[in-house]
């Protein structure tokens, strides 16, 4: 399909077009903006295949044990008290007022007057040769808890959903701002040409409450956004050839399109003709690669009891062994989200006693199995993978409109909450940070959204204070003006 | 690996450095804009600007910069380098002292200049923005063939001095459809390019009738709906619907009716307070409150109204003055004079509205839809008393049979329920500072001191003489809209951080132009455009432009940008016979693929629409902020979420995946089959018919060649609903000079 001549002058053209466009409008605005062209454009000229073409692949400018990420999102904020944040403590404060002095001063999404403190809802035992404490609700975790670290005292900026889901994926708590899925494809391209750099999959039947922003590209140039591959129907929008329609007939269309294109580019000498040929095709090539990669029938037996996934459905155990596929694949940046977090207690399924055991049920053995079956192949070493909610839960329960409810449920609680890192550059096996004995501030290694961001861009090479991109006159970054890389927890 | 990194970018900097300024000769007089300010803002103002000011000393103000500092003196000593602080601490020998501090000393031409400036006198002078344009002279220029008005001279000024010469005219085909895709945003008519090809139609004729046809005020308004951010639903987590598409009604009208750009301010920031304010002028204000709600349980409805108080700060100085407030939120502007306090001045002209995060979206007023509109003020007209000629023939009841929707508005508050607008301290709204009073930044204001207390004099200080930015930031922004980039290619900035005008007297001329002599009226400034050489000139492009102007600066070319999201669309729909010209109403739902609504907390649902709504423009497609209309958003349009002056162009397979693939465009390929099919003559004639309603010119052989050879590949799926006709009308529909301006 190619003619070989026409690429060769693609290549040059596209050169041309970057040294001087690139550098006068980009590389010449600042301090900050010279790190983008490091990372991008502007630097790489001289190595061979680096054209206009945004995702190629860019090496890291640091040191990199993570090649990817493959990022758990719990949206809704599972209760840290019930799953990692072990507080004897506050069991035996359960059903005693809270203290005035945890209220004064604090907002809260529903708690009102002088809510009741409420004690751990499960059991807790030390797990694997690290003796992690975990919860009863956590089986399968325990088996593999000594490959993560847990951080403990996590803390952010945003106590209500959507501004806080926009926090943790995008540094900032409105709408607006990169996500990290796409400054890290900005920053680092992706290894396989032939699928999207930064895949997002959903599971629980909704999207997060601040809706498809949490993996949009904000400023950045929009071919960075996430793209949302889906287990049941098209795995991609626009993926599948209309009715009818054969992939030889949709290959002799292309064939058509493009020598008819070549004509163009002979008439007008534009270099954007060239790379919608080269785009033409590519999307010939991923309507075969996608499905591919998307059908997990092609498992064997033992991966989908290891999973526990039934092919067909959109379940997080089918996104977390797709997660591994597209791994493999060589795909930088692998979103998840699961819905079904917010316990609360104002219904069953939002009830620490009801519908957040289904949840664990749902992610416990799919998390773990992911992990286990990264390591057996090889990958955990080299891809990231980072689980948690976008804040954490009261140790009061909560009292909605000052009244006991049905269900037992916490708020919303900013000071501190529990996520775990694993694989990519992380020390197994660990501990990190401390709260208080009710579980309601982090005392020690308190660790920022900004720091959680720092450190994931640190495992990938990337100096979070140097990937920037110059916007509305000032240059911006994913970890904004704070964020300080976690060094005690690093490999 | 990161030393040699560094050494190659230090290399590569100071290459680049070297093309663009001819090292070692020094100008004769040393200026602050051209010469000093670029390497104040590169390398000095991070620690000594607005958001720092280490050792008391600040480059943003000149009073700060020769201020004493804490041994009692400046750091600069006019006509003195010698003996300044600022020499002795940039050729400092000691590394640790040296600044700039932790990074690479300044070149020593950087040095050169700042000595010499120092000694000069160290004028300072104010950034070219903010000083008010003036009619600049004509440009004599060489090259005299086709000029077609002055803005050709003033762009071959500088091509004369890039060695470089203009294209000659387009070929009529090309221009005819550039013209019309630009001006209406939709293809030209088959008989219309006839008439222009043959001569019968003349250029001025053909653009007077694009102005004055319908379409234009769809085109322009799909332009000032981004800057609204304009959507139908609220944002956020629930993200629930709200009727704002009156509002979008008014932009048609109002581009239409070429209602010039000071009265179409006055109204979209301060409808409402205008003497005796009409239905019409409370609907523009519409536009302050597309900012978002958020609806989620248990929020701070006063941080969420605060939020949209702040969005219509830093949108009213993005729209109108190109200037970038949203730094200044936190503190003082870190590279522009602009003060921390300054912001609030300008957030308490839109700190005393009446809406304020609510579910109901209070205020309010009743629309109804076009058809219905005229009725109802008429019935409301005579039901207040007021004497309408003729007597509306409906009875009453009839008004409550029509379907009204609640548009938002603005409103202000009145007496003691004003509200105090405080500082916020490191732009936290929890921290409350000194009172303010309502104001614009000091630097605005071009010396003359303007009282401003409320939102409709603020509007109207905009459009004054005296504003240096509203004129000049308008018609930057309409001449992105024609070619591709704007003379200062950064729109939403003007301020000292964003590019520099490639033609600065060609801005100020057409921003005098635009605001004196055609009295803001945009169809005068878009006609004045479009009648240049520099217009109509060919896309084509050589190996010698390319390598001399590769960013296409200096245009001695047109540009070929692709399409926008919203003409792919309406271009196709276009050229099969599908489109809908039913104009104005509530937003509709043309097919989107199953389940991309799934939505939290709301059982909002995409219901396909019937009939032709279908296959409406692109401007009246739902927009859900949480879940846009997904192929726009793959052709770059953005989410509406906030304020977007400039999209980036993209060129990605998911967009060949849209135009292959998406229903939408196969439905219409298949249209123009059947159109091809019924056309009269041999498969060669139907082939060639199809690609000129297309892209309106012949086809070559070699094309045909190709059409027709996919045309005659056996279909192994017999039966399917691609016919071959079909096969090759896809092909048209997927041309690069089919999603291309040529």
């Amino acid at each position: 399909m190619k003619g070989t001549e026409l690429f060769t002058e693609l290549r040059i053209r596209q050169l041309q077009m970057q040294t001087r466009r690139h550098f006068l409008q980009k590389c010449t605005t600042g301090l900050g903006a010279l790190a983008l062209g490091s990372l991008t454009g502007c630097m790489n000229r001289n190595v061979p295949g680096h054209g206009k073409n945004p995702f190629a692949t860019k090496s890291p400018p640091g040191f990199a044990k993570a090649k990817r990420v493959i990022y758990l999102h719990m949206a809704g904020a599972p209760s840290q008290l019930e799953l990692f944040d072990y507080k004897p403590e506050l069991a035996k404060l359960d059903g005693k007022p809270c203290p005035g002095s945890l209220l004064e001063g604090r907002r809260f999404a529903f708690i009102q007057g002088v809510p009741k403190m409420l004690g751990p809802q499960y059991r807790f035992k030390p797990c694997g040769q690290s003796g992690t404490y975990l919860s009863e609700l956590l089986p399968h975790f325990s088996n593999v808890v000594d490959d993560a670290c847990v951080i403990k005292s996590m803390h952010t900026d945003e106590f209500n959903h959507a501004p806080a889901q926009l926090f943790m994926h995008t540094g900032h708590g409105r709408l607006g701002r990169p996500s990290m899925g796409s400054w890290v494809s900005y920053g680092l391209g992706t290894e396989n040409q032939d699928l999207p750099g930064f895949i997002v999959l959903v599971s629980g039947g909704k999207t997060p409450d601040a809706g498809k922003s949490v993996w949009g590209s904000g400023f950045l140039p929009s071919v960075y956004q996430g793209v949302q591959c889906r287990s049941d129907g098209e795995p991609v929008l626009y993926l599948n050839d209309p009715k009818g329609m054969s992939r030889d007939q949709k290959g002799k269309i292309i064939e058509a399109i493009n020598k008819i294109n070549e004509e163009s580019y002979k008439t007008f000498g534009d270099p954007e003709t060239l790379t919608r040929i080269e785009q033409f095709e590519l999307a010939y090539r991923m309507q075969a690669s996608v499905p591919e990669a998307m059908d997990i029938t092609r498992e064997p037996a033992s991966m989908h009891a290891l999973y526990g996934t039934t092919p067909g459905q959109s379940t997080f155990a089918n996104n977390a062994l797709l997660a591994r596929r597209l791994a493999e694949r060589g795909v930088r940046f692998i979103q998840l989200f699961h819905w079904g977090w917010d316990a609360h207690g104002a219904g069953r399924e939002e009830a620490l006693n009801m519908g957040f055991k289904d949840r664990c049920k749902e992610v416990d053995r799919a998390m773990s199995a992911l992990i286990l079956d990264l390591k057996q192949r090889g990958l955990l070493e080299e891809t990231l993978v980072v689980w948690g909610g976008e804040f954490g839960r009261t140790p009061m329960r909560e009292n909605r409109d000052g009244k006991v409810m049905t269900w037992i449920g916490r708020d919303h609680h900013t000071e501190c909450f529990s996520i775990w890192m694993a694989g990519g550059g992380i020390r197994g096996g660990m501990t990190y940070g401390e709260t208080d004995d009710l579980g309601y501030f982090g005392i020690q290694d308190r660790v920022h959204v900004n720091d959680l961001h720092a450190t994931m861009l640190h495992c990938l090479g990337i100096d979070h204070e140097k990937l920037t991109y110059s916007f509305q006159g000032r240059p911006f970054r994913l970890t904004d003006t704070g964020g300080k890389v976690l060094d005690k927890i690093l490999a | 690996m990161k030393p040699v990194l560094t050494l190659l970018i230090f290399l590569l900097l100071l290459a680049c450095a070297r093309q663009e300024k001819p090292a070692g000769e020094l100008p004769e007089l040393v200026g602050y804009n051209t010469h000093i300010r670029p390497i104040i803002n590169q390398k000095c103002i991070s620690c000594h600007g607005g958001v720092r000011k280490k050792g008391g000393l600040s480059f943003l103000f000149p009073e700060e910069m020769f201020l004493p500092l804490e041994d009692s003196i400046p750091a600069i000593i006019r006509g003195d380098a010698e003996n300044s602080k600022i020499m002795q601490r940039i050729l400092h020998h000691d590394p640790e002292e040296r600044m700039p501090q932790k990074a690479d000393p300044l070149s020593s031409h950087e040095i050169d200049l700042i000595r010499k400036w120092v000694d000069q006198g160290a004028h300072w002078e104010t950034h070219w923005a903010f000083i008010p344009p003036q009619h600049p002279a004509i440009p004599d220029v060489d090259d005299k063939e086709n000029i077609g008005n002055p803005i050709d001279h003033f762009i071959r000024a500088r091509l004369q001095t890039q060695g470089l010469r203009a294209n000659p005219v387009a070929k009529k085909e090309d221009l005819i459809r550039r013209l019309s895709l630009d001006l209406t945003g939709l293809p030209p008519s088959i008989s219309d390019v006839q008439a222009f090809v043959s001569g019968s139609l003349s250029y001025d004729t053909l653009v007077d009738r694009l102005l004055q046809s319908p379409r234009f005020g769809e085109r322009w308004t799909a332009m000032w709906l981004d800057l609204a951010r304009y959507a139908d639903t609220r944002g956020y987590e629930k993200d629930a619907h709200r009727d704002m598409w009156k509002y979008r009604d008014w932009l048609i009208d109002a581009f239409n009716a070429d209602m010039p750009f000071d009265s179409f301010t006055l109204r979209q920031l301060a409808g409402d307070l205008l003497p005796g304010a009409g239905p019409s002028d409370l609907i523009a204000t519409a536009f302050h409150r597309n900012t978002m709600n958020n609806d989620e349980g248990g929020t701070d409805n006063e941080e969420f109204r605060i939020a949209a108080v702040i969005d219509r700060v830093n949108t009213t100085y993005e729209v109108w003055q190109g200037v970038t407030m949203g730094c200044v939120q936190c503190h003082s502007h870190p590279y522009d004079p602009i003060l921390h306090e300054e912001y609030y001045k300008s957030f308490a002209i839109f700190n005393n509205t009446a809406d304020a995060d609510r579910d109901d979206q209070a205020p309010t007023m009743k629309v109804y839809t076009h058809l219905d509109q005229p009725k109802a003020d008429s019935l409301k007209a005579y039901l207040t008393g007021v004497k309408t000629r003729p007597r509306p023939l409906l009875p009453k009841e009839n008004l409550d049979q029509m379907q009204a929707y609640e548009l938002p508005i603005m409103q202000e508050l009145q007496g003691a329920q004003k509200r105090v607008t405080r500082v916020f301290e490191r732009g936290n709204f929890l921290l409350k500072g000194e009172v303010v009073k309502a104001g614009a930044p000091e630097i605005l204001q071009a010396g003359k001191a303007i009282e401003i207390n409320d939102r409709l004099q603020f509007a109207q200080w905009l459009v004054s003489p005296s504003n240096p930015l509203t004129a000049r930031v308008m018609v930057n922004r309409i001449w992105a809209q024609l070619f591709d980039q704007g003379l200062v290619t950064t729109l939403e900035d003007f301020g000292s951080q964003g590019n520099k005008p490639s033609h600065p007297e060609l801005l100020d001329h057409l921003a005098m132009r635009f605001s004196r002599d055609m009295h803001w009226s945009l169809k005068k400034l878009i006609r004045y455009l479009v009648r240049s050489h520099t217009y109509m000139q060919s896309a084509a492009v050589s190996a010698d432009q390319l390598q001399k102007d590769p960013g296409n600066i200096w245009l001695s070319h047109a540009p070929r940008p692709r399409l926008s999201a919203e003409v792919i669309r309406d271009q196709a729909l276009a050229v099969s016979g599908l489109l809908s010209e039913k104009m104005y109403g509530p937003s509709v739902m043309p097919y989107q693929p199953e389940g991309i609504w799934k939505t939290v907390y709301s059982n909002a649902k995409w219901i396909e629409s019937k009939g032709e709504d279908r296959y409406r423009r692109a401007i009246y497609t739902y927009i859900r902020r949480t879940s846009p209309y997904p192929s726009m958003i793959t052709f770059d349009a953005p989410s509406r979420e906030f304020c977007v002056n400039r999209r980036i162009a993209t060129n990605t397979p998911l967009q060949a995946m849209v135009t292959l693939n998406d229903p939408v465009y196969v439905e219409a390929a298949n249209h123009l089959a059947d159109l091809m099919d019924q056309h009269p003559g041999s498969l060669e004639d139907k082939i060639g018919f199809g690609f000129e309603k297309a892209v309106f010119h012949k086809i070559s052989s070699e094309a045909l060649r190709t059409l027709v050879k996919l045309y005659n590949e056996p279909s192994p799926e017999a039966g399917g609903s691609i016919t071959p006709m079909s096969q090759v009308a896809i092909a048209i529909l997927n041309l690069d000079q089919f999603l291309t301006k040529s």
